[in-house]
């Protein structure tokens, strides 16, 4: 017998479990959330070529990271506000497992189908270019990676609590996906953008965990000064500060709903 | 006063107020009144119906006693917990069934639908299938378990609802407006099944605007106009509120003013309400029998061409007009 889940992760499991099945009966998210990426990482390629064969990977990760954020964004507000259109938001909250869980299951999701921008640029810098990918500690990549999709679920769980609050959330999708875009250095090095935004950059997680992805797959990578457990320690912190404040802002958005009486809205 | 632990709904002077926006370029803000100053207890077991007209204010209340909804002042404490202050610990005790077209995840099947709300409602994991297998049985949705729930009609899916809203088993169950948009059938089924439940111990909060819905249900019912409740007894007890009063029905094209005020004068007449009837016009008089001479009817509407007269019964649906019309003329 097996002792029962926690019921967070109960309803992360269920979330993700409807997320897959409403995708395979309408597949429709993908392709759009994918073509900005697509289109950065080729303009950026084509900008960098010149420097050598580890900017096939630096592309290849940049446009890996836009798609996933651009999917988390897109994908998990949108479900989010399906809740709303369908009117299931409200049986949702009335269910004793908190909505923030039934989110984060949607925010994994996404950054997950995300890869799919990945895979997408991947395939078409080696078949256009026929470079192979310099890959030198494939497992540690690997597990950074993995990180670096942890740390944007931390940042998309923030960003769709505002559609929880609201069914008026577009504008802040917007400017949340290409302001990311920039100052996160998944397409330009942080280096080569003006010194003020380098703040803003440092509060995004994944800012910290690409860094750390190209230290370890690009030989002779100068990114941030602090160093492959600096961006780890940098990643961590952020992830965990920005999950923090998840938890609260999710908590205040459940009240004011029950106050305002607006989740019955669409 | 201490409550008695078999009360499982106690709602004391509660209200709730909307505040919304009208208008686009000069927004204006408008405060609503949904609920004004609610008492209401609910008996263990009972199966309560909350009667009233559209807005009076019955999905409002069914949602602050769900914890979808926070009172603006009052208290609402449901199986002992407070809705304002411990919804967490109500959510897994109440099973709550809004119905309607919308509600559901259209584009995965019914059984998905079920399988999603059990895992967040912390079924275990070894009931699962068993538990939903035995809701979809009970409402008789087992055919079309799994086909998507975009193919399904509405009273397939007021089913569903209901079924979502039994997964976990709770003591408390409620139900707003359940037969609303059904076919007479579906619904009879649906009474049918709210009849059983009840049966078997479940207390069941059910909102309605049919009189005779209530009436053949509940075993007490509150009547609700305007956010406040003008009664609330056992059919029979409400039945005793238009007493042994006779009911007179006159209909014709038009009635004078000055015939108005005279019927109303008639000895025994106690209530004169109208209401249009297509091309006509419906005057209803509530009369005592002791003092209502038929005959005086004659010498008030005299010269009056065209008259359709009868006399019936007094019937609940009569109290709960006069009820809900009294409250909307005050
Ligand atoms: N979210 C809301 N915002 C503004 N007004 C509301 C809201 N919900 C209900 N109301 C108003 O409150 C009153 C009662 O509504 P409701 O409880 O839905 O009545 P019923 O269910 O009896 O038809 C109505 O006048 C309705 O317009
Ligand atoms: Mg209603």
């Amino acid at each position: 017998m097996t002792s029962p889940p926690h019921p967070g992760l109960r309803g992360i499991r269920a979330s993700l479990r409807l997320s897959l099945l409403s995708f395979v009966a309408d597949p429709q998210w993908l392709i759009p959330s994918s073509i900005a990426p697509v289109i950065f990482a080729l303009a950026s390629f084509e900008m960098f070529r010149g420097s050598g064969p580890t900017l096939v990977l630096y592309a290849v990760l940049g446009a890996s990271t836009m798609s996933m954020w651009g999917q988390t964004l897109y994908g998990s507000g949108w479900a989010t506000g399906q809740d709303r259109f369908l009117g299931t938001l409200e049986p949702t909250l009335v269910a004793p497992t908190p909505y923030i869980y039934v989110v984060a299951g949607r925010v994994i999701w996404n950054v997950v189908t995300g890869l799919v921008g990945g895979v997408l640029v991947l395939g078409v810098v080696l078949w256009a270019y026929g470079q192979p990918l310099p890959l030198t500690n494939g497992l540690v990549f690997l597990a950074l990676f993995l990180v670096l999709m942890g740390s944007l679920a931390a940042v998309g769980l923030l960003f769709t609590a505002l559609f929880v609050y609201t069914r008026f959330s577009g504008f802040i999708q917007n400017v949340g996906e290409f302001s990311f875009y920039i100052i996160s250095g998944a397409m330009f090095p942080v280096i080569l953008l003006p010194f003020w935004v380098s703040p803003f950059s440092l509060a995004f997680p994944a800012t910290w965990a690409v860094d750390a992805l190209r230290y370890v797959g690009i030989p002779g990578y100068q990114g941030l000064p602090f160093g492959l457990m600096g961006d780890l320690l940098g990643t961590l912190g952020t992830s965990l500060a920005y999950l923090a404040v998840a938890l609260g802002v999710f908590r205040w958005v459940e009240h004011h709903l029950l106050e305002a009486g607006t989740a019955s809205d669409y | 006063m201490l409550p008695r632990s078999s009360d499982v709904i106690e709602v004391t002077r509660l209200t709730r107020s909307f505040s919304s926006r009208k208008g686009f370029l000069f927004q204006e803000k408008v405060a609503t009144d949904a609920l004004r100053g609610v008492d209401l207890t609910v008996h263990s077991g009972e199966l309560f119906g909350l009667l009233g007209p559209n807005g009076a204010g019955k999905t409002t209340l069914t949602k602050i006693l769900s914890t979808l909804l926070l009172p603006t002042s009052g208290t609402a404490r449901v199986l002992g917990h407070d809705v304002s202050r411990e919804g967490s610990a109500i959510r897994p005790l109440i099973g709550l069934v809004l119905g309607g077209e919308r509600g559901l995840y259209n584009r995965v099947s019914g059984r998905e639908n079920l399988r999603y709300f059990a895992d967040l409602y912390g079924l275990p994991s070894r009931d699962v299938a068993p538990r939903i297998r035995e809701v979809l049985d009970l409402v008789g949705l087992t055919e079309a378990a799994d086909r998507r729930v975009e193919e399904y009609s509405r009273g397939m899916k007021q089913k569903l609802h209901l079924a979502r809203g039994l997964l976990h088993r709770p003591p408390l169950l409620f139900l707003d407006e359940p037969t609303i948009g059904l076919d007479p059938r579906s619904a009879r089924e649906l009474r049918k099944l709210v009849r059983t439940l009840s049966s078997e111990g479940v207390t069941i909060f059910l909102t309605t605007h049919y009189m005779f819905e209530a009436e053949e249900l509940c075993h007490r019912i509150g009547i609700l106009a305007r956010g406040q409740m003008v009664a609330c007894d056992t059919p029979s007890g409400l039945q005793q509120l238009v007493g042994g009063e006779g009911t007179v029905e006159i209909e014709s094209r038009e009635f004078e003013d000055s015939e108005l005020s005279r019927l109303r004068s008639l000895p025994g007449v106690s209530r004169l309400l109208q209401e249009p009837l297509g091309t006509h016009l419906r005057v209803t008089l509530r009369v005592r029998p002791g003092d209502w001479e038929p005959s005086s009817l004659s010498g008030a509407l005299a010269a009056h061409p065209d008259l359709f007269v009868r006399e019936r019964r007094t019937t609940l649906e009569d109290a709960y007009l006069d009820l809900v019309e009294q409250e909307t003329a005050s």
